[in-house]
């Protein structure tokens, strides 16, 4: 076979072929990481409590230039805000434009909700709190502090990865009770202070179409988001190689990988919840 | 008490510092950028590295994100019985929101934080200063070509995100919510038209640069070992989308108030 072919030909097979294994492997290593990291999770809560609350404090402030202007509380109110206030303009124009600019509060209360906060939470998340983990594990690991703490018998999963893993799902509940106050805040703000809609017409289809179950599914898709991000971010930064440049790498990597797995959550749980069940009901 | 003043003094002057390196960085970049010998080859190198990290991302977050945006549109449109603007919906989110946004998260989190990764190993590895040794500006060199490569690769992932966005919608608001096809086609100019379309190339190309110009800002002001380069890309994600969020609030309101005159 090898003969016919030439070995120009069969070379290049099993490079693609090694690559195509490759691939397959990263899967699996992706998949025990996480299974390790999570099943982890328990011993970090009973073992390593003073690490976790350490980690919490440290992750929902931030640390270095972020710490500056006020941690990821900060940094994810504004993104809500912003996201919020966007959706206020847009929806206003463009509900004004079909006649129905009155129904602006009913667009604040359900698309808020259901995908701009939790996306923009979940997207803040990655940004501040991943991004974070992978470059302070990364460094970590490529100056040789995991092995020391392996050597000193410290097992390092539970230690590094479960605690973070752990603080970020907790961190997430407050925070992003923060980020629906705030995109609510910027939406109301924008449509009556700024675009001078009557503020009782706003509150009144605000309130009347703010679904309480919903808000209630959307802390359980950013809470699946947190842990998602997390792992994904302590995996890249707990296997980063090949120097400070390879912890750059990495850092942007898990960014990547983590955006992508954000939206993808949110649409999966936003299709398992809404499915074609009629929960809004606007002709009564 | 005068420890936490002088705290947060130090502060102040450092953030404030940050804040005019980066302005002064931009209108250099400006200044060079009007120099003749242009490094077209580190241009086209810098652009088929970008479009290489960002295209994939891009496919993988604009198909979920425009079925979620369709999806939570239609639900709301056929409850109003006006299934058939769900072109409308479609075209309206594509374009004005997702296209830009999607471009956003992409090209800050993946382009921008591999430019500060590339920039910030060279500058601790004292690459940079080497080459102003040289007497070669390291802004016009590296900075000016990436900047350029960014806002263009931006604006073209834009259409992609636009197209993916109405297409996407059509198969599935046509396949899977029982939109009449006819009706969903001719919806999708009802709000959209060429202004909509041209300010979200103009927020794209925006977003390009200013990610861009941030990234190289944090990679080429790293100091100290292994652990700043990871923290520049951290910080160079955070900005970048905080800056780029402020940027379309305000985009957004400029264009509406130009397009209703």
């Amino acid at each position: 076979m090898t003969a016919v072919l030439g070995f120009d030909v069969s070379f290049r097979m099993n490079r693609r072929y090694r690559s195509v294994v490759r691939g397959i492997d990263d899967v699996g290593e992706l998949a025990v990481f996480f299974g390790r990291a999570l099943a982890s999770t328990g011993k970090a809560a009973r073992d390593y409590r003073a690490e976790t609350m350490r980690v919490l404090a440290e992750i929902s402030l931030g640390t270095g230039a972020l710490a500056a202007v006020g941690g990821s509380i900060v940094v994810l109110g504004f993104l809500t805000l912003f996201a919020g206030a966007t959706v206020a303009v847009q929806g206003f124009d463009s509900l004004g434009n079909i006649g129905v600019d009155a129904l602006t509060g009913f667009l604040a209360a359900y698309v808020n909700v259901r995908v701009v906060a939790p996306i923009t939470a979940g997207v803040g998340l990655a940004a501040t709190i991943g991004a974070g983990t992978t470059a302070q594990l990364g460094a970590m690991r490529i100056s040789e502090e995991i092995d020391a703490l392996e050597v000193m018998a410290i097992r390092s999963v539970p230690y590094l990865v479960g605690t973070r893993v752990l603080a970020g799902m907790i961190a997430v509940l407050p925070l992003y009770s923060l980020s629906l106050i705030t995109s609510f805040l910027a939406s109301r703000i924008a449509t009556v202070v700024v675009l001078g809609q009557s503020g009782g017409v706003y509150d009144h289809y605000f309130s009347t179409f703010l679904v309480p179950s919903d808000v209630v599914w959307s802390f359980l898709q950013v809470f699946v988001m947190a842990a998602a991000v997390m792992l994904i971010h302590t995996y890249y930064g707990y296997t980063a190689t090949g120097g400070p440049a390879g912890v750059g790498t990495a850092t942007g990597r898990a960014v990547r990988l983590s955006l992508i797995t954000v939206v993808m959550v949110t649409l999966m749980i936003s299709l398992a919840l809404y499915g074609n069940s009629r929960s809004v009901h606007l002709a009564g | 008490m005068t420890q936490l003043l002088r705290n947060t003094a130090h502060a102040t002057i450092k953030a404030t510092s940050a804040v005019g390196e980066f302005y002064g960085l931009s209108l250099d970049t400006a200044a060079a950028l009007g120099r003749r010998d242009f490094q077209w080859r580190e241009f086209v190198d810098q652009s088929w590295f970008i479009a290489r990290v960002s295209l994939l991302p891009t496919i993988l977050m604009s198909i979920p994100f425009t079925v979620l945006v369709v999806f939570t549109l239609n639900s709301l449109l056929s409850e109003l019985g006006a299934s058939d603007l769900s072109g409308a919906g479609a075209g309206l989110g594509a374009v004005t929101q997702i296209g830009p946004l999607v471009t956003v998260l992409v090209v800050a989190g993946a382009a921008a934080t591999a430019i500060a990764a590339d920039l910030g190993s060279r500058t601790i590895r004292e690459e940079v200063a080497a080459m102003e040794v040289l007497g070669i500006d390291p802004i016009h060199r590296l900075v000016v070509p990436r900047v350029v490569a960014c806002t263009m690769i931006a604006t073209l992932l834009n259409g992609a995100v636009c197209t993916i966005g109405l297409v996407g919608g059509f198969f599935f608001s046509v396949y899977l919510q029982d939109v009449t096809p006819g009706a969903y086609v001719s919806g999708i100019t009802l709000l959209v038209g060429l202004p909509e379309l041209v300010l979200s190339e103009i927020k794209a190309a925006l977003f390009g640069l200013l990610a861009a110009l941030i990234a190289c800002y944090r990679g080429l002001s790293v100091v100290g070992g292994p652990r700043s380069v990871g923290e520049a890309v951290n910080e160079t994600v955070v900005f970048s989308f905080v800056a780029l969020f402020l940027v379309n609030l305000t985009l957004t309101s400029v264009g509406l108030a130009l397009s209703d005159r």
